[in-house]
């Protein structure tokens, strides 16, 4: 049976998918344009099914059934979040780069408060990772005045202070590590990042398996 | 006062939803074995054949991950309904990976079975 939506229901679809396509800004334009076409399709397989069903023999179907097949598919919102999650999940199957993986954070991040608040957390992640890193090669080029230092703030205080070298000896610091910073910094940095990606992925699961909503 | 031990409805509903999400990548690949299929007609066989009704929105997404992964591969082909159809089949990596899968379920389900008969009988 060929089935046809008439202008009205058509602009319902429409509106529909313009909601979704503009959730998936960022997207590769031509997965877009291959969601959009799927679901379009979907969405007047679904309707013709119930037309087939309730017996209705009339070309197009009813806006009842159009309304029916939306609702089904849930959100759009909530559709393209599905679709940002497990596109993130699938790249940071093959590649656990830290870049991969921010790069879709900040996607997720700009369509949603969960993924804004995964992506603040990994920059703080990613961020201390990079300066322990920074801090260890710099130590190669200013053997002096780079490292992590402990350093007199007044009344008996003091603060830890990661320093890259550029500029004086801080007056009456002292460097805590010397040397060590090289490896232990490698080390720290590269485990800091590695964690925070870990973390990142993991939360991005967790998010996608609320997003399964199985109908009873 | 509620008893602590006691699994709720409500918890057990959520268990069950859990189970459910767990095998829903299994069940996609396994409904696909037999040959290519769109993804309503995707939809129906799980729901036919294995009970486990999703909601609609979230086998695309899947479908589109698996398709990343390399695991099925897609195909638009135009239907007598008017308008194309993405179709999709498994690649020799889904396969592989859907028996592998279906291996772990039947070992694990059996154990299970083993475990839960006592059960089946009553106190």
């Amino acid at each position: 049976m060929t089935i046809t939506a008439n202008a009205q229901q058509q602009q319902k679809i429409d509106a529909y998918l313009d909601r979704l396509r503009r959730r998936l800004r960022g997207f590769d334009p031509s997965a877009v344009t291959e969601i959009v076409k799927e679901l379009r399709s979907h969405i007047l397989d679904k309707a013709a099914q119930s037309v087939n069903v309730t017996g209705y023999t009339n070309r197009e179907p009813m806006p009842a059934a159009i309304d029916a097949a939306l609702a089904a598919l849930g959100s759009p919102e909530e559709l393209a979040d599905q679709y940002v999650t497990d596109n993130l999940l699938a790249r940071a199957e093959f590649s656990r780069s830290p870049l991969w993986v921010l790069r879709s954070l900040f996607r997720w991040g700009s369509l949603s408060a969960v993924g804004f608040f995964v992506l603040l957390g990994s920059l703080v992640g990613y961020f201390f990772g990079v300066v322990f890193m920074l801090v260890a090669v710099a130590k190669l080029f200013h053997p002096q005045t780079a490292g992590w230092w402990k350093i007199p703030s007044g009344n008996g205080d003091f603060e830890l202070s990661f320093r890259l070298g550029f500029g004086s000896v801080p007056a009456g610091g002292r460097e805590i590590l010397g040397w060590w910073i090289i490896p232990i910094g490698w080390l720290c940095g590269g485990a800091l990042v590695m964690l925070t990606t870990y973390v990142a992925v993991w939360f991005v699961r967790q998010y996608r398996q609320t997003l399964m909503l199985p109908r009873r | 006062m509620k008893e602590p031990n006691v699994l709720d409805s409500t918890a057990a509903d959520k268990w069950e939803v859990q189970l459910r999400k767990g095998c829903l990548e299994l069940a996609i690949l396994a409904a696909l074995w037999d040959g290519p299929r769109y993804g309503l007609e995707i939809l129906r066989r799980l729901e036919i054949d294995s009970a486990l009704i999703v909601s609609e929105g979230t086998v695309y997404p899947l479908l589109s991950r698996l398709k990343a992964l390399g695991m099925v591969s897609s195909e638009w082909v135009e239907s007598d309904g008017g308008h194309p159809r993405k179709y999709y089949a498994l690649t020799s990596d889904g396969k592989r990976k859907a028996l592998e899968m279906a291996t772990i379920w039947v070992r694990f389900s059996s154990s299970m079975s083993k475990l839960l008969a006592p059960l089946g009988k009553g106190d």
